[in-house]
């Protein structure tokens, strides 16, 4: 299958990348691991005039240590996330979910900020442009319809990303910069919540780096796949237990990761919240599985994580 | 049986893996012909709609393209696998019945001119009310999707042996039960890919097939050009599982467009095409009766069963009967009726599969399990009882020669420690079995046989010539372990030529599970005549008597007097001397009854043999997910002899990902026409991690018949692993299946109907 | 659409192409070096038939743009042998019987190189789980697991 036609350009600093993307008026992508946009341009589902390359930009590929935090350039990959001690001593939900990310093969060149701004996903969207067009463009694609559910007046694609949900479980932050200067949100805040547009970042802005507070948590990532390995989360559902409070995160169901507080770990307050999760889902026929069973799932997986976390084990 | 044989039966490594460990194999996507163009085709957006114009005159004013055709370019030929289902134009110009037909084409330059040649096709089309359901296709009322076949129904295959409803109604237990299952992909790694270039007159073709001399045929009547000009040459397959048996319509596209163009032409459909438009599996609903005595003897079947054919024929009455065929060539069934209905529905063409059936196969045998447990038999005990043996019928007339059911049953029952651990209650594990036959060979006319030409070369090297295809699982590196066994010259002394049209003669391809029986034993017979005229001349020139002459690297020698010996070269320069090189011919008919018909007769010997097997699956199920894992899976099967036990297992191996793990993951998933999963990530291939532990075992009935004893390699567990599969969870759980795959999701619903019903 | 410049070194040999800006390293594989090992069968990253080393590590060419391995190493299946001998693990999926029709071959190979690259002595769970990077739908991977366990052994 051959890609759409564009322009390639490699970007060596920050400033390079969002002069190019200026130049090129919008029309433009960043481009990291490649993972999750090159699907996308095969498909069509977006054509843009020039992809950035921003591999080439040494200070997005660092990881420091510093002042209790953990600084983690976006270009990292999972690959080498995952073998970070930091991570594998101190945040075990995040490394996890890193762990459980795809496969191996791909962790190695997908990215942390590649994955975490992956676009949402839905069987009716993640198609060749004969497909589509035969079905009708539905909402994501500029048309007036969601092809899955009749008259739903949003889309309700699903971001699938492993890692946002334990992000926002360890209280990690984005720092964005763009054309119009940098700034610090919770993970969190990068999710606008709406399918046709998932994220809040502008056009331009470019992930600069996440920063992860190195506290000694317990944590746990569950997925639900039907194989071992390659496939997105159904229901993905991260928890870290930090302090005697406890967060948890929930991806895989609607356009944003949702994230949820426990002010203490007991079995009363861990029911809540699975039944909170459980009501926040709303999962449509857009994935292999049902959607009941989908939104069953969530607290299933929320008390099964919790439980792992409590006998101490591994996925 | 001899079996002092030097290198039938051992573990040899394949002649083709060479090549394809450093990536020099070729496969259709990988030619390169000189001047050659890059095809895309333009497919239906419609599921059902009236064709009432295609202008393709767009496409050819783009710089570029060289060719651009439609339906209307060809000969109004319609092909079909049998004479009364030649509903295939392959290039519709009436009407287009799924979403994905091809149809229209163009060969340009490259592929970014190709794809602006078809966004200037203009096609009108008027659409009309499809169906997508084949129990409300079979309805009065239901969209017709071909004039000819009233209610949509393509075939119905009606079988009825002795007194199906007396029996019934004498039966100490009846039971009666409907599965489902969503058909499969055959995700075949190689994507569908044909390369076509017509030059003086002769058109060649390269794409991956199961049986070229089909493949020939039929472009010769669809082309209407005499058969000898047109050659499908040999090419690496990269998999078929039954889904690359029949002519394709990119097979068409590209011989249209090379004969328009006058260059070659290469198409090579990208994964979602390949899943949409090239063949898929049969969705199937299958209601099973059965009655048995209180002694667990199966008195009588009563079977309907519904075949989701998509919108043509393809291989009609054969997919429409394989199902029943196996299982009734399995037990002893005094009393059965069978209904077999092929409809048409608007969804991609459905073909034969090597794991076809499984709604039916797992249905069967998981219930009866449940029916054997209620009389206090457990699952090992029930087949033994019910399972054929050697010299008996099965209910269509068809004679058991070597059968090895048996002790499949037997070994994979001790080896997995069957009977104990069925009868132990663990909530959430279970163990169950499944048993199958399979037919190696079908009826199919004068091309049910093999034949093989086999030549020696002055330096007493072997080329051999047989129509023989090999789609991955070994079959040319058998034929030449068979050759080197009977000429005693090493395997790397052999050529084989195998599955050109121009080159080698008739034999039934990579389809119907002939290769060993049929394909080796014509290569077999062929170096057996090689092997008399080799010894009758060393026999002259050492002075001993022939039946003192053996082969063996390479060298003639009297057995008696191992000093008295010469090189087979020399033999065969001796030969050449005389003008009379050695070469011979050998052919294998098999023994089939040729009156056989699926639909107008279905009874008669419908093979040579059968081979037989039973898998053991053990699962443990998750109450809480639905998720079921399966940590072990032994296989027996009965090959009569493995030619090379490597590949038997590898077939078997490759069995348990295809059919026992693929009956928890594997699906397409639909909206109405449209196929959710034309990909392979969603959908569910299992990959290394998803794999149980698996222990293989080679059972050896030695067929009078096979070559060297030899009858199929591995396929009974592509059509019994599910039942294995079904029956451990029915073991572990109570509840048999209702639709397969067995998904966590699928799993949650049945374990939580079946709450308190215990 | 100007082509785009680059210099790639595939199988130990510095290539300088022009290559389009928006060409995938595997149809430059394919189509202008005639390295047509590494397979496309899904295109979109699925499957890993695509699987060739980028400094080392095991990628799917299919979703790589060729200008962004300028002044990187590739190997690909066809640049394993060494001194014309097949590489051990060339050797061993022969000899384990885990080769059969062919397709998947080279990414499976070029992956389980890739997991020895960085691992001499990788247990079995560390096998299947990088080998679970790539679709095989012939061999039930058995024998694939086999064959990479006889190849570490041979290395060591």
């Amino acid at each position: 299958m051959i890609l759409p036609k564009f322009e390639y350009k490699k970007a060596r600093t920050i400033e390079e990348a969002l002069e190019i993307y200026s130049q090129y008026n919008g029309e433009a992508f960043y481009l990291a691991g490649g993972t999750d946009l090159v699907p996308l341009l095969k498909h069509r589902l977006f054509n843009p005039k020039v992809v950035i390359d921003i591999k080439g930009i040494e200070e997005l590929k660092t990881i420091t240590k510093k002042g209790g935090n953990l600084l983690v350039g976006p270009n990292a990959t999972l690959y080498e996330l995952k073998g970070t001690p930091e991570i594998q001593e101190k945040l075990p939900c995040l490394f996890q979910s890193l762990d459980a990310t795809s496969c191996e093969t791909l962790q190695m060149r997908g990215t942390i900020g590649g994955n975490i701004m992956q676009n949402t996903r839905c069987l009716q969207y993640n198609k060749s442009l004969e497909w589509r067009t035969a079905r009708g463009f539905c909402y994501k694609m500029g048309g007036k319809t969601c092809n899955v559910v009749l008259n739903a007046k949003a889309c309700y694609s699903n971001y699938c990303g492993d890692n946002a949900p334990s992000l926002m479980t360890v209280d990690a932050k984005a720092r964005i910069v763009g054309p119009t200067g940098e700034r610090t949100i919770k993970v969190e805040k990068l999710f606008s919540g709406d399918g046709k547009e998932p994220f809040t970042v502008k056009p331009g802005e470019i992930l600069k780096g996440i920063i992860i507070p190195l506290k000694e948590t317990k944590g746990a990532y569950e997925k639900l796949t039907v194989r071992g390995s390659i496939d997105y989360p159904l229901v993905g559902v991260a928890v870290t237990i930090k302090d005697g409070s406890a967060k948890v995160g929930v991806t895989g169901i609607g356009p944003c990761p949702r994230v949820y507080e426990l002010k203490e770990v007991n079995e009363k307050e861990i029911n809540n919240i699975a039944d909170k999760a459980y009501e926040d889902a709303k999962p449509v026929l857009n994935a292999v599985l049902t959607p009941a069973y989908r939104k069953k799932m969530v607290g299933v997986l929320i008390k099964r994580a919790f439980k792992r976390i409590e006998k101490g084990g591994s996925r | 049986m001899d079996d002092n044989l030097k290198i039938v039966g051992k573990r040899v490594v394949r002649s083709d893996s060479y090549a394809k460990v450093t990536g020099s194999a070729l496969y259709t996507a990988d030619l390169k012909l000189p001047g050659m163009l890059v095809a895309k085709v333009l497919r239906s957006p419609y599921p059902h709609a009236k064709i009432i114009s295609i202008d393709v005159s767009g496409a050819l004013k783009v710089p570029g393209v060289k060719a651009a055709v439609s339906g209307f370019d060809a000969y109004g030929v319609k092909w079909g696998v049998f004479r009364y289902t030649q509903d295939h134009a392959m290039l519709p110009t009436d009407k287009v019945r799924y979403i994905g037909e091809d149809v229209a084409a163009v060969a340009a330059v490259d592929e970014e001119t190709a794809l602006e040649g078809l966004s200037r096709i203009k096609v009108e089309y008027e659409p009309l009310d499809a169906v997508f359901d084949p129990v409300e296709s079979m309805k009065d009322g239901a969209p017709q999707i071909h004039n000819e076949y009233k209610n949509n129904i393509n075939i119905h295959v009606h079988i009825d042996v002795g007194e199906v409803d007396k029996a019934m109604a004498k039966a100490y237990l009846v039971r009666e039960d409907t599965f489902k299952a969503a058909g499969e992909a055959y995700a075949m790694m190689e994507p569908y890919a044909v390369v076509a270039s017509y030059a003086n007159g002769y058109l060649d073709l390269w794409m991956p097939n199961a049986g070229p001399h089909v493949r020939a045929k039929a472009l010769s009547n669809l082309l209407k050009i005499p058969l000898n000009r047109v050659r499908v040459r040999h090419i690496n397959s990269g998999g078929a599982f039954g889904g690359r048996s029949e002519v394709a319509p990119g097979d068409l596209v590209a011989s249209l467009l090379t004969i328009k163009s006058g260059r070659p032409v290469k198409l090579v459909l990208s994964r979602e095409e390949n899943a949409t438009s090239s063949r898929q599996v049969h969705d199937i609903v299958a209601t099973v009766k059965t009655g048995m005595k209180k002694d667990g003897t199966i008195v009588a079947k009563d079977y309907k069963v519904i075949y989701d054919g998509g919108a043509y024929s393809s291989t009609g009455p054969i997919a429409t009967s394989i199902p029943f065929y196996v299982y009734e060539e399995c037990y002893r069934f005094p009393n059965v009726r069978y209904n077999g209905y092929r409809v048409f529905t608007n969804k991609g063409i459905r073909g034969m599969y090597g794991c076809h059936g499984r709604a039916f196969l797992a249905g069967n045998e998981a219930q009866m399990d449940m029916m054997a447990k209620e009389l206090g038999l457990d699952p090992v005990d029930v087949r033994l009882k019910n399972g054929l043996t050697a010299g008996e019928m099965t209910a269509t007339k068809s004679k058991i020669t070597s059968c090895g059911l048996k002790d499949t049953i037997i070994e994979a029952s001790e080896k997995t420690n069957f009977k104990k651990r069925w009868k132990k209650k663990e909530k959430n594990r279970g163990i169950g079995m499944g048993c199958v036959a399979i037919m190696c060979g079908f009826p199919m006319g004068f091309r049910s046989g093999s034949s093989c030409y086999v030549k020696i070369n002055d330096d007493g090297q072997v080329t051999l010539v047989t129509g023989l295809v090999d789609n991955g699982q070994g079959n040319e590196s058998m034929v030449i372990q068979v050759a080197s066994e009977v000429l005693g010259v090493p395997m790397e002394d052999i050529n084989l030529v195998n599955a050109d049209t121009e080159v080698t003669n008739l034999d039934p391809g990579a389809y119907s599970q002939a290769a060993a029986y049929v394909g080796a034993n014509a290569v077999k017979a062929a170096c057996e005549n090689v092997r008399k005229r080799l010894i009758s001349i060393a026999s002259e020139k050492l002075g001993v008597p022939e039946s003192d002459i053996d082969l063996k690297d390479r060298i003639a020698y009297s057995i008696k007097q191992p000093d008295k010996r010469m090189p087979i070269s020399w033999i065969a320069r001796e030969a050449f001397f005389r003008g009379e090189p050695i070469v011979a011919t050998g052919s294998f008919f098999p023994d089939i009854d040729f009156e056989r018909e699926w639909v107008t007769r279905p009874w008669g010997q419908m093979a040579g043999t059968f081979s037989f097997g039973t898998s053991v699956a053990e699962v443990e199920v998750d109450y809480e997910t639905g998720k079921i894992i399966v940590p072990r899976f032994t296989a027996a099967h009965d090959c009569g002899r493995p030619i090379n036990p490597m590949a038997v297992e590898g077939q078997m191996e490759g069995s348990i990902q295809q059919a026992g793990i693929a009956t928890i993951t594997e699906g397409n998933v639909w909206y109405r026409g449209f196929l959710l999963n034309p990909d392979l990530l969603e959908y569910k291939v299992p990959l290394a991690c998803d794999m149980p532990e698996i222990d293989t075992i080679i059972v050896s009935s030695h067929d009078p018949k096979g070559p060297f004893g030899a009858k199929e390699g591995g396929l009974t567990v592509r059509m019994n692993a599910y039942s294995a599969i079904a029956c451990a969870f029915t073991n572990a759980t109570g509840i048999l299946f209702e639709e397969l795959p067995l998904t966590p999701d699928k799993v949650l619903n049945l374990l939580e109907k079946n709450k308190g019903v215990k | 659409m100007k082509t785009v410049k680059v210099t790639i070194n595939v199988n130990n040999e510095k290539i300088k192409l022009q290559v389009k800006p928006y060409e995938t390293l595997l149809e430059t594989l394919r189509e202008r070096l005639a390295l047509t090992g590494a397979k496309e069968a899904c295109s979109l990253g699925s499957c890993g038939s695509c699987t060739v080393l980028l400094n080392g590590t095991p990628v799917r060419s299919c979703l790589i743009l060729t200008p962004e391995v300028d002044g990187a190493s590739i190997t690909t299946i066809e640049g394993l042998k060494e001194d014309g001998k097949l590489h051990p693990l060339q050797e061993a999926f022969m000899e384990k019987g885990a080769v059969q029709c062919g397709f998947c071959t080279s990414g499976m190979i070029m992956t389980a190189k890739g997991l020895l690259n960085r691992n001499k002595k990788p247990s079995r769970a560390e096998i299947i789980k990088s080998i679970s990077s790539n679709i095989c739908r012939c061999t039930g991977y058995k024998k694939i697991v086999e064959a990479v366990e006889e190849a570490s052994k041979k290395m060591a």
